[in-house]
């Protein structure tokens, strides 16, 4: 056997050997061992709004989106705005054909319809794990006459009225109907000076509140067919009810408000009643509020007509066509619907589950809760799908509607009546010339 | 050779750096592009969009000629957007032109903590307007106003009276004009002293010679000395009165009932929040031919009124 020898190495052999080494771990786990190219790590970027819950957020990023991106072997970026931009940054990543993988809408966005994928397979797959879907997330989601679903719907946040118990009891009322509420708030504003406060202004609680309003007179924007309906006798009734409703329990502060407002008119302890989530007690129970206590929650408010009442958030998620990892999005609102009860008590039960069935013991939870005062005072949104709709009621959500929404038609109605610029009919013609104007113009381009 | 080259390439370089003419071309060239590309470009995206049939969702549009102006001419909304924005613009430039006047030759003289009082005067302009619209939407909130809440310490309202700065369309109109008052007027100040440091003083001291008292010497000296640079003061101000909405967007939403909407408002809320990007379009360049034309006769002017 020949003794090797000790040469000396060059520094081209050095070069060539640490080059060659290196290809063989960058390039070659790609070429030789395929396996490890397809395990390499992918990335799901997210965009959604800054929770209203602190804690949802915190859960969201710390815990939730870490344990599925390891199951799932994938890095998620998680961008949070304000609800404010989420309507303009939509439009910038369509304009420019890239952002996130998926984008959380707060309200229905069919406009969007032609640049996001038919999610139809998302809600078949979660109606095969978890049970079938609330009605309110197919009609803010799908398109009747495309037959797409342009978006999915995970969960929604209810709209019930939050009153003050102590000012309601005090005038011997409960608010249970429009006219109790017209009534009631009425001699609370007589004997204690604090009014009313349902939103007259350019604001998304103004639109949802008013829409309630309608819908109980029963009237509504358009009908089951997408024919625009707003001018009818329902519709002239509940503009005459507002401005009665504005003149003997409201004050003008109303037509200033933004989406806040009534969070802070009633923790203030200046209201007596309002329509909002329930982020008003939520707030004053972490914020150990006194005047929280007293604030008590109630379903819908029944009109002449029925009881019924909006969803305050709808929670839609939009999967971009050019989004880069579609697969991962897809799998991600699936896996997300499954593990809903963990973001139900996040939340602190702002949102609620567009599938029931992932929150099985959801009655128990919400009748006995821990930071309110009575425990029970969550129970009275137990039956909220018997009495919450969409904002296309009694239609679906389309096009048409969301620009009725968007550029406050309906708000500026109610509010040109209650404050006495235009009477209760000419603010209605005029509301009412809009609309067909809006529905013309989607129904021409196809989209209604 | 190389050398060869390398020579007669430094000899035209230093030929390049010596005609004016060239170089003049070749430092404006990235002014251009950026006017070309951040400008040109969209302005000519919108104008196209405007007689399109373009949704903020879609890829793909249709000629439609001047139906969207036709369309928006016929909405009462629109109608309102046109005489607040016509409101919004001329009131606010008729107070800017005054407070700057004042504050500007307040601040010509000479007195303790002059540094200070400037400094504070060009805060508006040089902190973000969102930011400041905000502090003014709290000092205008229904429940929490400082204001009320100043009045009410000093005995002018009572206890249980509150002003709904935002809440009638008179107030809420004053309201959002005074902060866009507040937020135009350091520039407009900042303009006129430099307007006002260029009159040679031995002008003024022949004034005073002549006995020409304050109004006189103000309104048949100083102010036509200053006319052409006031004049652009005054242009930019329309143009930013125009064309923002960010004050109308923090402070009211274009609320009470359309009150304070203007069409940059109308805009926005039509072609990004309503998805209706042609029709927005359309609104925000319906001024556009009116807009150009006074910048035109505003140049024209202050060219004319220059003092050589």
């Amino acid at each position: 056997m020949g003794q090797k020898k000790n040469k000396p190495v060059s520094r081209r052999d050095f070069i060539k050997t640490a080059g060659t080494a290196a290809l063989a771990v960058g390039v070659g786990a790609h070429i030789i061992v395929p396996g490890r190219a397809s395990a390499q790590q992918k990335t799901l970027k997210i965009l959604q709004w800054n929770h209203f819950v602190p804690g949802y957020d915190k859960w969201f990023h710390n815990t939730y989106i870490k344990e599925w991106g390891e199951k799932n072997n994938t890095k998620v970026i998680v961008d949070n705005i304000g609800l404010a931009g989420l309507n303009s940054r939509a439009a910038a990543e369509v304009s420019a054909q890239k952002g996130h993988d998926l984008f959380l809408f707060l309200w229905p966005a069919p406009v969007y319809e032609d640049q996001v994928i038919d999610h139809r397979e998302i809600y078949e797959e979660c109606e095969r794990k978890y049970g079938k879907a609330i009605d309110l997330a197919i009609r803010s989601t799908y398109n009747p006459k495309t037959k797409k679903y342009y978006g999915f719907s995970d969960s929604y946040v209810p709209d019930p009225i939050n009153y003050r118990k102590d000012l309601w009891d005090d005038v011997g009322m409960f608010p249970d109907t429009w006219d109790d509420i017209r009534v009631g708030g009425g001699k609370i504003k007589k004997k204690h000076g604090i009014p009313v406060g349902i939103g007259l202004a350019s604001e998304i609680d103004t639109n949802m509140a008013l829409r309630a309003i309608m819908y109980s007179f029963g009237s509504s924007v358009h009908d089951a067919e997408s024919k625009p309906v707003l001018k009818s006798e329902n519709t002239l009734e509940a503009i005459k009810f507002v401005k009665a409703l504005h003149k003997e329990a409201m004050t003008d502060e109303v037509f200033t408000w933004d989406a806040s407002s009534n969070n802070r008119f009633m923790l203030s302890g200046k209201g007596s009643l309002a329509l909002n989530a329930i982020s008003i007690t939520r707030t004053g129970e972490n914020k150990k509020i006194p005047v929280t206590d007293n604030i008590w929650l109630a379903k819908a408010a029944k009109g002449p007509v029925r009881r019924i009442g909006l969803e305050h958030v709808m929670d839609v998620y939009v999967i971009w066509k050019f989004a880069e990892n579609i697969e991962g999005a897809k799998q991600f609102l699936i896996d997300y619907v499954g593990n809903f009860r963990s973001g139900f008590l996040a939340s602190e039960f702002y949102n609620f589950p567009c599938f029931p069935k992932t929150v099985p013991d959801f009655k128990t939870l919400i009748s006995k809760d821990s930071k309110a005062k009575p425990p029970d005072k969550y129970k009275v949104l137990e039956d909220v799908l018997d009495w919450a709709t969409n904002v296309g009621y009694p239609g679906y959500a389309n096009a048409a509607i969301d620009e009725v929404f968007s550029t406050w038609v309906i708000s500026t109605m109610f509010a040109q009546a209650a404050a006495g610029k235009m009477t209760p009919k000419d603010a209605l013609n005029q509301a009412d010339k809009e609309v067909r104007r809006i529905f013309k113009k989607w129904r021409d381009r196809g989209k209604i | 050779m190389t050398v060869l080259r390398s020579t007669v390439l430094g000899a035209r370089l230093i030929r390049l750096r010596d005609d004016e003419h060239w170089l003049g071309r070749l430092m404006l060239a990235p002014a251009i592009a950026y006017i070309a590309l951040l400008i040109g470009f969209p302005f000519f995206l919108a104008l196209y969009y405007s007689v399109s049939d373009i949704t903020v969702g879609g890829r793909t549009m249709s000629y439609v000629g001047l139906r969207n102006f036709l369309a928006i001419v016929q909405n009462p909304t629109f109608i309102m957007a046109l005489k607040n924005t016509l409101t919004f613009a001329f009131v606010s430039q008729i107070l800017v032109l005054i407070l700057a006047n004042v504050l500007a030759q307040a601040l010509m003289k000479d007195f303790r903590g002059k540094w200070v009082v400037r400094f504070l005067i060009l805060l508006p302009w040089v902190a973000p307007i969102s930011l400041g619209s905000i502090g003014w939407l709290w000092m205008f909130d229904s429940i929490y106003s400082v204001i009320n809440w100043t009045l009410q310490a000093v005995g002018i309202l009572d206890h249980n009276t509150r002003i709904m700065w935002l809440g009638k369309p008179a107030l809420a109109m004053a309201s959002v004009i005074t902060v866009h008052v507040w937020r135009l007027l350091p520039l407009a100040t900042v303009i006129l002293i430099a307007g006002l440091s260029s009159v040679p003083q031995d002008i003024h001291d022949a004034a005073a010679v002549d006995g020409a008292g304050f109004w006189r010497h103000h309104f048949q000296i100083t102010i036509p000395l200053v006319a052409p640079i006031m004049t652009v003061a005054v242009l930019f101000g329309f143009v930013f009165a125009f064309t923002d909405m960010i004050v109308i967007y923090v402070l009211t939403r274009g609320g009470p009932y359309n009150s304070t909407q203007v069409l940059a408002s109308l805009a926005f809320f039509t072609g990004i929040d309503g998805g209706d990007l042609a029709e927005g379009a359309a609104i925000s360049l319906f001024l556009f031919p009116l807009l150009v034309a006074a910048a035109f006769a505003f140049l024209h002017l202050a060219r004319r009124v220059e003092v050589t």
